[in-house]
């Protein structure tokens, strides 16, 4: 029952979540900052906006990016198959990269270009951490790899490989060539607008949860060990988004695959030769 | 069954437009923006995508190169929608007033809730600005405002909608 609730909480959650980053944020930066529940402040005014459709199909395809992602979340709080869940999400970021192509927009393309290249560098490295979980635990299954205990010592390269991948998947400097404000107006969202645009918005919540519960998949059955770690990224990745600026994408793909996809490959052969 | 109104006021995100200002007031509005004025802590963000804007600021006297895309802004930002003209080029044209290149500020074009004067504005007026701004789209309707005098619809030629020439001359009546 408590998975259920959960469930349904979960964009709240990553709401709060997203309010409470951008007052970290600002408290980093010397000022006072949004309130906590900024974010629902947005919500409620954008339901309340007129909104322009460009046609019926990009809508659609928003929507369904909300609700694959939605899905992807609320199996893993179900306790499925780990590498199920990655190809479920990798479907949720196939839609909004079709929805981006599918305006005349330039902006859009070059965010579904963008959003096409983040996804070849970090979706490797997500699937070699699925087969190091299976290494060490013999099952993709997630409520089982819950319940062992926490083996990150011995997956230490493939966890800071999915730092890396943390500030590309969360939109966060420097790695976040593929939204741009200013550069590209947010690349696949630029021909949103009103309680459309706020699906997107939400979707960008949920992705903050399925962040975080990737992360805590690390930590085991050591709830402790999670809170220390989702804390410690939590801030770091704060610490990183003020204090650098935006590396192109080209160079983005280098770094993530040059350094990420050599660590965690490194740790999987190591991990087979135990 | 609570009113949706009152979050109109708690997240405005704004779209900055430059008309041919000399940029003085844009190096203000950044200011405003960042850390040391803090505009953020209203819940500003500064989109620059016109569909997901709810406050049009405008910097400069306008251009007869710029007006075009004022209106086109203009446009399209979804209502409810305010205007705020910084700067004193942007209310009246300032010192470029009578010029043969530029209009005498944005009201010809667009309507304007909130001016601000100034040469330029300073970061305490901008924000004093829009949060007057801000009273003002509480209570706006849902109905989309026409833009005053340059848009015209466009014209189809050959089967092929021209909406480059949506712009009316100097003098041209609005009929043509």
């Amino acid at each position: 029952m408590i998975e259920y609730i959960l469930i349904v909480l979960a964009p709240v959650f990553g709401g709060v979540l997203y309010g409470f980053e951008r007052v970290v944020r600002a408290r980093m930066q010397n000022r006072q900052g949004p309130p906590v529940l900024q974010p629902f402040y947005d919500m409620y005014k954008l339901i309340d906006k007129n909104s322009s459709i460009v046609h019926p199909m990009h809508i659609v395809l928003a929507i369904l990016h909300f609700i694959t992602l939605w899905a992807v979340v609320a199996l893993m709080i179900l306790g499925y198959n780990f590498l199920y869940v990655i190809f479920l999400h990798l479907l949720a970021t196939i839609f909004i990269i079709l929805a981006g192509f599918s305006v005349r927009s330039v902006y859009s393309h070059v965010g579904s270009n963008r959003e096409l290249l983040a996804m070849l560098a970090y979706e490797p490295i997500f699937i070699l951490i699925a087969t190091g979980f299976y290494m060490i635990n013999g099952s993709y299954d997630i409520s089982l790899i819950r319940q062992e205990d926490t083996q990150i010592l011995s997956m230490i390269l493939l966890f800071a490989a999915f730092l890396l991948t943390v500030p590309l998947k969360l939109k966060k400097s420097p790695f976040d060539a593929c939204e741009a404000h200013q550069e590209i107006v947010g690349g696949v969202e630029i021909e949103y607008s009103g309680i459309y645009f706020e699906f997107l918005y939400m979707a960008k919540w949920i992705e903050y949860v399925f962040v975080y519960m990737i992360l805590l998949l690390f930590a085991g059955n050591n709830i402790l060990l999670g809170v220390f770690l989702a804390i410690a990224v939590f801030l770091i990745v704060n610490l990183v988004d003020n204090s650098t600026s935006r590396v192109n994408i080209v160079q983005t793909i280098k770094i993530i695959m040059g350094i990420g996809l050599t660590l965690s490959c490194l740790n999987i052969l190591g991990l087979s030769y135990v | 069954m609570f009113d949706l109104k009152k979050y109109r006021k708690k997240s405005p995100w704004i779209l900055h437009y430059n008309a041919g200002s000399c940029n003085g007031c844009d190096i203000e509005i950044l200011a405003a923006l960042s850390p040391k004025y803090d505009l953020e802590r209203f819940g500003v963000i500064n989109t620059g995508n016109p569909k997901q804007s709810d406050i049009f600021l405008v910097t400069g006297p306008v251009t007869y190169r710029s007006r075009e895309r004022l209106v086109e802004l203009y446009t399209q930002m979804p209502s409810p929608k305010v205007v705020v003209a910084v700067g004193s080029c942007t209310c009246t044209g300032g010192v470029f007033r009578e010029m043969y290149n530029v209009e005498d500020g944005i009201d010809r074009y667009i309507p304007v809730d909130v001016y601000i004067p100034g040469c330029a504005v300073t970061p305490e007026l901008i924000i004093d600005g829009v949060v007057q701004a801000l009273d003002i789209l509480e209570n706006k309707t849902k109905e989309l405002e026409d833009a005053k005098k340059l848009y015209k619809k466009p014209t189809e030629k050959e089967g092929v909608l021209n909406l480059r020439d949506s712009a009316l001359k100097v003098g041209e009546d609005e009929e043509d």
